[in-house]
C-alpha cells in the first residue's frame, strides 16, 4: 500500500514537464543566447566578447552541459565567450558558417575546439533536434561574398509547440533579402521572440524583413559601444512592427520560459522598461569626415591605462576619444577607473 | 639617438561604420577611426604596424593576410567533417 502511494507521487511528478528556456545573456556589446530544452539539453548560440563574463554566466545559470555551440559568424563580439564554453563543456558540435576569421581570438576558439574533440558542423539547411525542441538552421544563402562575415551569418529558428524564435546574428540587408527570396514568409514568421540583428545597427533589420518575420517581441543584445547601437532607425522599425522591445543593456539578461504547447513568459534580470524610440527617425546631419591621422591616434588610442593616465585621459568613457575595450576590463563603459 | 623600430601585426576584426575594431598583438581590441587606417582596409586584413620614436606607420600586409587566411581556412575545413542525413539528434 505504501509502495502504491509512492508510485502515485512519482507518476504525478512525471506529468510536470520542464519548460524550454532561452536566455539572451547580458554579455555587454555582443550576442550570446543559451537555449535549454525540457530534457536538459543545451545549445549556446554565440558567446559574447568576454571569456570571464561567459564563465560567470554559465556558472550563474547552472549549466551542466552543452551539446552544441554555434558561432553565427566569426566576429570577436560573438565568438570570444565560446572559448571557455568549448573548453569546459566539450560539446559534440561546433556549428559555423565555414568561413575562417583572421583574429587570434578565432584561432584560440579553433584550438579549443580541436582539443575538446568537438566536431565542426558546416551550416546547411538542416534540422537539429534538441530533445523535443526543433532547431532549423538557416544557412547563409549562396552568392554572399565570402570575405564578409556579417553577410554569412548562420540563422537559427527555434520551435517548441506553437512557440517560435528567430536568431540571425549580424546579417545585413543583402542576406535577409536573399533569405526572403529563398523561404516562404510562413517559414520565417510570425515569431514570438526575435533577436534584433547586429545589436540594432542601421545596416541590419529592414522593414521588408520584419514584415515577413512579424516579431511580437524583440531582444536587443547590446552594451556600451562606440558604434551608436542600437540605432533609432532600428528601434523605430521594431516599434512600427508592433513589437515589445527588450534590451540587455537596460534590463540585463532576458529570459524566455516556454511551456509545453508553446505558452511563454518573458522575464528580465533587472526591473525597468525600455525607453521608447523617438517617434520619427531624425534626418541624419552630414558629418565632417574625421581628420585623417597618420598614426594610431595618440589622441584616440592608449595601449594601456598607464598611457591613458599619463595623458590625463583617465577615466575614459565609452564614446570618448581613446576608449577601448582593452582599457575596460569589467565592460561597464568606463576604462581606467 | 633613434630607438629601434618596433614591428607588430594587428588584425581588422570588423568594420563598424566609421570605425574599425582591431585586434592588437596582445589579443586586446580597440576601435580605431577608419580614417586612421590604410585606404581600402577590409575586415580580416592583417596590418603591419611599425613604431619608432613615438611615430606609427600602418600598412596592409597582403602577403601575411593571404598566408594566415589560407592556414585558418584549411584548419576550419579539416574541422568541419561532413555529417550524413538532414537531421541531427542531440
Amino acid at each position: 500500500m505504501r509502495g502504491l502511494f509512492a508510485l502515485g507521487i512519482l507518476t504525478l511528478g512525471l506529468t510536470e514537464a520542464a519548460p524550454l528556456t532561452l536566455r539572451f545573456l547580458d554579455v555587454g556589446q555582443g550576442d550570446a543566447i543559451l537555449i535549454t530544452s525540457p530534457e536538459g539539453k543545451s545549445v549556446l548560440y554565440d558567446g559574447g566578447r568576454s571569456e570571464p563574463r561567459m564563465q560567470t554566466l554559465l556558472r550563474q545559470y547552472g549549466v551542466q552541459s552543452l551539446d552544441l555551440v554555434a558561432a553565427s559568424h566569426g566576429d570577436a563580439d560573438h565568438i570570444t565567450g565560446l572559448i571557455p564554453a568549448v573548453t569546459l563543456y566539450k560539446p559534440r558540435f561546433f556549428l559555423n558558417n565555414g568561413i575562417a576569421a583572421m583574429t587570434q581570438t578565432w584561432q584560440k576558439l579553433i584550438t579549443a575546439t580541436q582539443k575538446a574533440g568537438t566536431q565542426g558542423l558546416l551550416a546547411r539547411d538542416q534540422v537539429i533536434n534538441l530533445g523535443s525542441v526543433k532547431l532549423t538552421v538557416l544557412a547563409p544563402p549562396s552568392g554572399m561574398p565570402k570575405n564578409q562575415q556579417n553577410l554569412n551569418s548562420v540563422g537559427l529558428l527555434v520551435q517548441y509547440g506553437t512557440f517560435r524564435a528567430l536568431l540571425t546574428g549580424d546579417s545585413e540587408k543583402e542576406q535577409t533579402a536573399a533569405w526572403l527570396r529563398k523561404y516562404p514568409a510562413s517559414t520565417l514568421g510570425p515569431v514570438d521572440v526575435y533577436k534584433s540583428i547586429h545589436h540594432g545597427a542601421a545596416n541590419g533589420d529592414t522593414a521588408a524583413w520584419l514584415a515577413a518575420v512579424k516579431p511580437k517581441n524583440v531582444v536587443v543584445s547590446v552594451g556600451p559601444n562606440n558604434y551608436g547601437h542600437p540605432t533609432a532607425s532600428a528601434l523605430n522599425l521594431y516599434q512600427r512592427a508592433g513589437a515589445t522591445v527588450y534590451r540587455t543593456d537596460q534590463q540585463g539578461t532576458v529570459t524566455v520560459t516556454v511551456q509545453p504547447g508553446g505558452k511563454y513568459a518573458i522575464t528580465t534580470e533587472r526591473q525597468g522598461t525600455v525607453r521608447p524610440a523617438p517617434a520619427a527617425t531624425p534626418t541624419p546631419r552630414p558629418q565632417p569626415a574625421p581628420a585623417p591621422v597618420t598614426l594610431p591616434p595618440s589622441s584616440a588610442y592608449y595601449p594601456n591605462c598607464a598611457a591613458a593616465r599619463a595623458a590625463g585621459a583617465a577615466p575614459v568613457r565609452v564614446g570618448q576619444p581613446g576608449y577601448g575595450r582593452h582599457l575596460d576590463r569589467d565592460g561597464d563603459g568606463v576604462g581606467c577607473e | 639617438m633613434s630607438e629601434q623600430p618596433r614591428v607588430a601585426w594587428w588584425v581588422v576584426d570588423a568594420l563598424e561604420g566609421r570605425l574599425a575594431r582591431v585586434e592588437l598583438e596582445d589579443g586586446q581590441f580597440v576601435d580605431l577611426p577608419l580614417a586612421s587606417l590604410p585606404r581600402g582596409v577590409r575586415e580580416g586584413d592583417v596590418l603591419r604596424m611599425e613604431e619608432q620614436d613615438g611615430d606609427f606607420t600602418l600598412e596592409i600586409d597582403h602577403e601575411e593576410t593571404a598566408r594566415r587566411r589560407g592556414e585558418a581556412q584549411a584548419q576550419l575545413d579539416a574541422l568541419n567533417r561532413p555529417t550524413s542525413g538532414r537531421e541531427i539528434d542531440l
